[in-house]
């Protein structure tokens, strides 16, 4: 598999002249088209940070990150608003859908965006509304339906435009377990049947145990990375769990 | 410490509610303004007629202090919402009730205090436009000096704590009622969004459309208005105006559940989603906007046409420089001629007299046949009922037609600067008000104007500005030849007089002191502005009416801006506060990939939709009921401006002050969203 996102050096420093915080120091890494990867680290170890500059939401302070053979970074405003519109797709802990829009309206909103047809819109947005079971709510507004159904629909509405890379910012974080799971579930099925590349920061091991990779982040840098290779899940959660163990649980602690 | 506290909140609350706090102002230095031209000396000295400002000026206080203590209440409301949260907070650190009520108080009465200050400043400025504008009005010269009058100062320090008082009272209990949990949650209160009985309720959007048609339809086409009908339309429009949203809301809401062709068109979804959301929570705030905006216009096409009247009937209104009545036809006028002499330079005087003979054919035609009097001068199969013409207890007319020898015509007329006209033996000529030949239009050929039997030929028609309100008859004057005048029975008489250089300020009162007997003048046909007088000078008389016509514009002007300052504050501050609120539904699109100049466009898109929402509804309401009463007012006095120019005229001051308020509020409404967005 070649590599879809290569991120090379990459830096992120907030703060003035008298205080400087690096939320990113040096950070380089790939991801393969088609990979399932995760992220872990402890608050303020620039999970999210990172997650933005992936997004294009953030700019880099210094590095770069290729989608295919696109730096991103050196684009400029209304080229990353494009470039954001076709190629990625987003799932936020919030969900952040509409809430005046219904799910189905929230699924269409993006295919409108991409000025398409109606009879293209409709086919789709029944078959994504289909593949992640979400058929019966269609017509509810976000406050109507649960959370684990709410995700879904983000879910949908960020693989609605078949991007180059699903970006997931504590999909579970405010999900019960078995929403989680059923979640967790549909990455599976979108990354191994869809081919969907994914990108997830989480701080939860079980949400963690899904992905092939994991990269451990502290301080802005990857300290460990993890791979589940022909690891059965149940195996893989262990080497996790077991590499939270040597920091000192405290990844299991930070939410 | 709670002192320094509600200092504190105030300055932020100043921060965050600029436009309210900038409106309290421009409110106040609009209430301080008028009331300088009720309270000025000057004004007072020099007008007969200063109570009618007062009684005009007072009346519009009244109906401001009501809707300024709407937008105080209204505002005092919607900032406890948006703090809840803080309050409840106060509560847990343990301030009673009581205090935390008083602090809001405090801090209100002080953001009105400050506002009261900066207004005040701002009144001296406007003060010397609005002279400035009264005074070229009524044609005196103004020399900008500062009108300083503790008793106007006074008068606008209580019309503008009155509608404080009034806000206030009821806040007050708002706190009582309230509990530490429902102060924390109500923040979260979100719009609603059920969309409960929308089938039902879209019914009313072309329920309301219909009633609006049918209210024009009946408005130009009916013509047996009565007291009961107008009331009934009234309340219908109420109604109506209220339902529209309600109706309206639902309506899109129904069309995008639908999904109607447009939903797939760019942004129109979110468009259209969002503003059906905000005029569902909104519907009856947007309806008493659309009622305040109608009556703005309303007011301001109003003050346009008595504008125009001055502008274009009342210069022409009084031709000669001073004309007297006498009912007495051995009248020498010798009293009236000595004032003169005493108070002016003479160029000259002329005394004529009025003739009749005896018939009234003239009368009875415009008594029947104008449409002023409708049916009331008419019997039940339309012929004239002569009985009650006879009595003429109306007095519009004289008792019998009027008639002028044509050497007085053309005296007269040589004092005017108009051309000379010749009348042969058997002929005889109309000078008629302008307004009342173009309904009229030539009508010789029914009535039949007689000498000794022998009918004569009716030589033309003449609508030059002559003083018919009862002096040179009353509507028109029958021109005959001299030698058919000396026939006729002299009627009333007349002295008219040209006077050299400046007329003095007292003259007219000067000659109403003359004591004389009893006199009744008809004056005709106008209405709406009416000014019969036995004696006429006209350099007292037209700075009079025009004061007395001032104080009807003026006051509809103010009421018609503060009505608009007002709905665009509430509309503007609403925005604002939603741009806070929402911030995270312009991240989340600028997430999903729309770039900052899309998210502009929908910020944009989704301003003018709300702000257009309760102006176009306005716009079509105000627009018929002005242009049909800019119909009717050009009907009554004669003025020739087209109506729709006065609705036209108005909206493009309207959407004047709207547009400054609009652009303030999308500047704020985009720095809001982009701190949201585009934080880095």
């Amino acid at each position: 598999m070649k590599d879809a996102i290569r991120i090379c050096d990459v830096e992120k420093y907030y703060g003035n002249e008298n205080h400087v915080t690096k939320a990113v120091d040096r950070v380089s890494f790939s991801v393969k088209t088609g990979e399932f990867v995760g992220v872990m680290g402890p608050s303020g170890s620039g999970k999210t940070t990172l997650l933005n500059l992936l997004s294009t939401i953030d700019h880099v302070t210094a590095g770069h990150i290729y989608y295919g053979e696109t730096d991103i970074t050196e684009l400029e405003e209304e080229q990353l608003s494009e470039f954001r519109k076709k190629n990625l797709g987003f799932v936020f802990q919030e969900y952040n859908l509409l809430d005046t829009l219904t799910l189905e309206e929230n699924i269409m909103l993006v295919m409108t965006l991409q000025c398409r047809s109606k009879k293209e819109i409709q086919t789709r947005c029944s078959e994504l509304l289909h593949l992640l079971g979400i058929e019966e709510v269609k017509d509810q507004y976000p406050y109507q339906v649960s959370g684990g159904q709410k995700q879904r629909c983000a879910c949908a509405r960020a693989i609605a435009n078949h991007p180059l890379l699903l970006l997931a910012d504590e999909p579970t974080g405010a999900l019960d377990s078995q929403a989680a799971q059923t979640l967790l579930e549909t990455f599976e099925n979108l990354n191994q049947q869809m081919q969907t590349t994914i990108f997830m920061v989480t701080h939860d091991a079980f949400s963690a145990s899904y992905c092939d990779r994991i990269l451990f982040l502290k301080d802005g840098k990857i300290f460990h990375e993890l791979s589940r290779g022909n690891k059965e899940r149940r195996d893989f959660l262990n080497a996790i769990l077991d590499v939270l163990a040597l920091t000192g649980g405290e990844l299991s602690h930070d939410s | 410490m709670i002192r320094k506290l509600a200092f504190r909140n105030v300055k932020r609350m100043t921060k965050d509610y600029l436009v309210y706090f900038i409106t309290m102002a421009v409110v106040s230095a609009l209430m301080f303004s008028f009331n300088t031209l009720l309270f000025s000396k000057e004004i007072q000295n020099l007008f007969e007629m200063a109570g009618t400002m007062a009684i005009m000026t007072g009346l519009a206080t009244f109906f401001i202090v009501l809707i300024v203590a709407w937008l105080i209440n209204y505002m005092v409301h919607f900032i406890l919402e948006k703090r809840s949260r803080e309050f409840g907070i106060y509560l847990l650190a343990g301030m009673k009730k009581k205090e935390i009520a008083g602090l809001y108080l405090f801090e209100n009465l002080l953001l009105g205090t400050g506002a009261f200050f900066v207004g005040m400043l701002l009144g001296f400025f406007l003060q010397q436009i609005l002279l400035s504008i009264f005074y070229s009005m009524i044609q005196m010269n103004y020399h900008l000096h500062l009108e300083f009058s503790w008793n106007c100062i006074v008068m606008t320090a209580a019309s503008y704590g009155g509608c404080y008082l009034l806000a206030l009272l009821r806040c007050r209990k708002k706190f009582k009622k309230m509990n530490i949990r429902d102060l924390m949650d109500s923040q979260k209160e979100n719009e609603s969004i059920s969309a409960k009985n929308e089938n039902r309720k879209k019914i009313f959007f072309p329920l309301s459309v219909i009633f609006i048609i049918l209210f024009g339809f009946f408005l130009f086409c009916y013509k047996e208005w009565d007291i009961g009908i107008a009331i009934l339309f009234l309340f219908g429009l109420v109604i109506t105006i209220y339902l529209f949203y309600v109706g309206i809301s639902a309506w899109i809401s129904c069309y995008v559940r639908k999904k109607g062709n447009a939903v797939y068109c760019g942004n129109t979804l979110l468009l259209l989603r969002q503003l059906s959301a905000k005029v569902r929570t909104l519907s009856f705030t947007m309806g008493t906007l659309t009622a305040l905006f109608t009556l703005a216009l309303l007011g301001s096409s109003a003050a346009l046409m008595f504008n125009h009247f001055q502008n274009q009937i009342l210069i022409n209104k009084f031709p000669f420089d001073v004309q007297v009545y006498s009912s007495q036809t051995d009248e020498d006028f010798c009293k009236e001629i000595e004032v003169l002499s005493r108070e002016t330079k003479i160029n000259s005087v002329y005394c004529y007299n009025i003739y009749e003979n005896g018939t009234n054919t003239v009368n009875t035609y415009l008594y029947t046949h104008l449409k002023e009097f409708g049916t009331n001068y008419q019997r039940t199969d339309g012929t004239p009922n002569q009985k009650k013409i006879d009595q003429n207890n109306a007095m519009v007319y004289y008792d019998y037609d009027t008639y002028m020898a044509v050497s007085d015509y053309n005296y007269l007329r040589k004092m005017l600067k108009l051309p000379q006209i010749n009348l042969k033996d058997n002929e005889y000529m109309f000078h008629m008000k302008d307004r009342v030949f173009r309904q009229t239009g030539d009508f010789s050929d029914q009535i039949c104007i007689e000498n000794e039997g022998e009918r004569l030929r009716c030589a033309g028609y003449y609508t030059e500005s002559f003083s018919q309100d009862g002096h040179n008859g009353s509507d028109y004057i029958l021109v005959v030849p001299d030698s058919i005048a000396q026939k006729m029975r002299p009627y009333y008489k007349e002295m008219v007089s040209d006077i050299k250089g400046k007329t003095p300020v007292n003259l007219q009162k000067k000659l109403d002191d003359i004591e004389t007997g009893d006199e009744n003048i008809c004056s005709g046909s106008d209405s709406i502005v009416l000014f019969a007088a036995k004696n006429l000078v006209r350099d007292n008389l037209v700075p009079e009416v025009k004061y007395m016509l001032s104080s009807i514009i003026f006051p509809l002007f103010y009421i018609g801006l503060v009505f608009l300052c007002v709905s665009l504050t509430v509309l503007s501050v609403q925005q604002l506060c939603d741009s806070v609120k929402y911030k995270y539904r312009y991240r989340i699109l600028f997430q999903i990939g729309y770039s900052r100049k899309e998210i502009e466009k929908i910020i944009l898109q989704q301003l003018v939709s709300y702000y257009l929402c309760p102006v176009l509804m306005a716009f079509v309401i105000s627009g018929m009921i002005s242009i049909y009463m800019g119909a009717r007012f050009n009907f009554y006095t004669g003025v020739y401006t087209s109506p729709l120019l006065y609705f036209l005229i108005s909206a493009s001051l309207f959407l004047g002050v709207y547009v400054i308020y609009f652009i303030i509020t999308y500047i704020g409404f985009k720095q809001n969203i982009e701190q949201g967005y585009m934080a880095r």
